[in-house]
């Protein structure tokens, strides 16, 4: 099948007659160069390297801290119709671990409990949640974190949207607010 | 050059059948070669590293309940989060355990079913991870939807169909082949030959089988990535906040345990199997328990509410459209881990078979195709109006 294709252009035939055995070597380098970006990743889920990027420790949430870090230092990902999303990721100081229902993520000030945002999943000393990054939001913007206590108490602090994830800021300025 | 039409037409087909693997030849070779190691590797890192072996204490010991699996985790490492209970399938394999450490890292540990002892935790290479990895997107990441990787490999799927094909209609009468021995002392052409032709054979089973599952991932991939969904699972909503109570001192609410919640999954599912177990992952989530069903392809789940002991969800094989039936049966039938270690060692000596065949077709190819296709070349030189090259080139297919 290669043979007839290339039959009227002498030169292109040549050089695929030439090169055409390369291509293996062209795939083999494929995972060769990939390698340090897997090991590197499994490295980052297994939590060996750290909670994230641009972390940011010691947030005072009411009565309890935590640690906040976005999983990578990149501009947010598309998930198709959904939009972008940024993944962060967190970890409750260690005493207050058993005093804390649920923590949340929103952009903006959540006006209630039950708008508060994306909830963290998992334990809480590495927990992650996926924040939706709607295309308008402005440089400036605060992240806020709202923690929810057993008994019902709700505690709120915000923290830059700048200094939490710098490529998101940088990916909104890029974009202009275009949806 | 007077050539019937049919004679003709097998020729161009035993062409095509030449030159299907390659030029990447090298790449099927490893794609096949990572596959059959994938498919065994659970079992070889049982065979290297003892932590993973579900060794019996005494012959009378019992297996622990998962509660009682998570109370002896938790009496050995107070401070140490378990997200979830597995155990893989095969009795001498060690449960696992993923769990998070106070200073964030999430390994799984290895934990014996008889005593709830921690052997050991997952080293850092993960074997059977980058071999499935390697073998099914070439360790390309995911970024954004499905990485060009997985593509890459299970675009190969297409080709591989294609030399089952042309491979069965340029063997006459391959039906007659099955007990054909393999010459010897003929050069190694005619032994290559012979080899490639009696594998080819024995396979076609298995190679129809791992082209079409094949087929079906790069399908999936395209599904996926054009956000389409096939999936009748129910999409669990988060449980509502009127059911989490609250508490006045501001501890926990309580949640029933692994054991109720396996007891009350059993209940409302009679022949429900139990083989993994997820603590809920938010004060909102569930518990997450499931297993194989009858059908040993597919799996069922449930997620039971800790708070007011209900089956909030479930997904059993009645489920399942007659669809789903097909393309999740599609998995399971590629890597061959369905039927315990027997299947396995059965996918695991086709997968051999399989690279060998890709590697003998390659010699035949470097002994006769790479000649034939010189001299031709040569000739249509010579006389550049021929018509496509290999025409009157040795076809020996007919032994």
């Amino acid at each position: 099948m290669s043979q007839s294709q290339a039959l009227p252009n002498r030169s292109l035939k040549q050089l695929w007659l030439k090169w055409r055995f390369h291509l293996n070597i062209l795939l083999i380098l494929i995972p060769l160069g990939f390698m340090p970006k897997y090991f590197a990743d499994a490295k980052l889920f297994r939590g060996d390297a750290g909670l994230g990027a641009n972390q940011i420790s010691d947030i005072q949430v009411g009565p309890y801290s935590l640690d906040l870090a976005e999983l990578r230092d990149e501009a947010p990902r598309a998930d198709g119709p959904a939009g972008h999303f940024k993944a962060f990721n967190a970890a409750l100081c260690k005493a207050c671990t058993n005093d804390v229902k649920a923590v949340y993520l929103r952009i903006g000030k959540p006006r209630s409990l039950r708008a508060a945002g994306t909830i963290f999943f998992g334990a809480s000393y590495r927990m992650i949640t996926n924040l939706p990054i709607p295309p308008r939001t402005r440089p400036d913007a605060q992240v806020w974190v709202t923690i929810e206590g057993w008994d019902g108490s709700m505690h709120q602090a915000s923290v830059p949207l700048a200094k939490a994830s710098p490529a998101t800021v940088a990916w909104l300025e890029k974009q202009g607010g275009k949806p | 050059m007077a050539k019937s039409p049919k004679k003709s037409k097998s020729k161009l087909w035993f062409l095509v059948h030449s030159w299907l693997a390659l030029p990447i030849w090298f790449f099927v070779l490893i794609v096949c070669f990572t596959g059959m190691l994938a498919v065994v590797s659970q079992e070889i890192v049982w065979l290297a590293n003892p932590d993973v072996r579900a060794s019996k204490p005494d012959d009378s010991a019992e297996r622990l309940s998962f509660q009682q699996v998570l109370d002896a985790l938790h009496k050995a490492e107070p401070d140490m989060a378990v997200r979830s209970l597995s155990q893989p399938d095969g009795s001498h394999f060690a449960l696992t355990a993923s769990v998070t450490y106070p200073d964030g890292t999430s390994p799984t540990l290895y934990v014996n079913p008889y005593t709830g002892a921690v052997q050991g935790k997952s080293p850092d290479f993960n074997f059977e991870a980058f071999t499935r990895a390697l073998h099914g997107w070439w360790l390309v990441p995911f970024t954004n939807g499905f990485s060009w990787g997985w593509y890459l490999v299970s675009l190969l799927g297409l080709p591989m169909l294609a030399s089952l094909v042309t491979g069965l209609v340029v063997y006459k009468k391959f039906w007659k082949g099955f007990f054909k021995p393999v010459r010897t002392g003929h050069g190694s052409r005619i032994f290559w030959g012979d080899v490639h032709r009696l594998a080819g054979v024995w396979s076609i089973w298995f190679i129809a089988v791992i082209a079409i599952t094949s087929i079906w991932f790069l399908i999936r991939a395209i599904l996926s990535d054009n956000h389409i969904t096939i999936s009748t699972e129910p999409i669990v909503p988060v449980i509502a906040r009127e059911e989490v109570p609250l508490t006045q001192d501001g501890s926990p609410a309580p949640r029933i345990d692994l054991d109720e919640a396996a007891r009350i999954a059993g209940l409302a599912i009679p022949n429900l199997d139990i083989s993994f177990i997820s603590l809920p992952s938010t004060a909102y989530s569930h518990i997450s328990l499931g297993g194989r069903g009858w059908y040993p392809l597919m799996f069922q789940t449930a997620e039971i509410n800790p708070y007011t002991r209900v089956v909030d969800s479930q997904f059993l094989l009645a489920d399942r459209s007659a669809l789903e039936f097909v393309t999740e049966s599609m998995r399971p039938l590629h890597t061959g881990d369905f039927g315990g270690l027997p299947i396995k060692l059965i996918w695991f000596f086709f997968g051999l078979i399989l690279t060998l065949m890709v590697f003998s077709g390659l010699l035949i190819w470097t002994k006769r195709t790479a000649q034939a296709t010189a001299a031709a070349l040569k000739r249509s030189e010579r006389a550049p109006l021929a018509h496509a090259a290999g025409s009157d080139q040795p076809v020996e297919i007919r032994q």
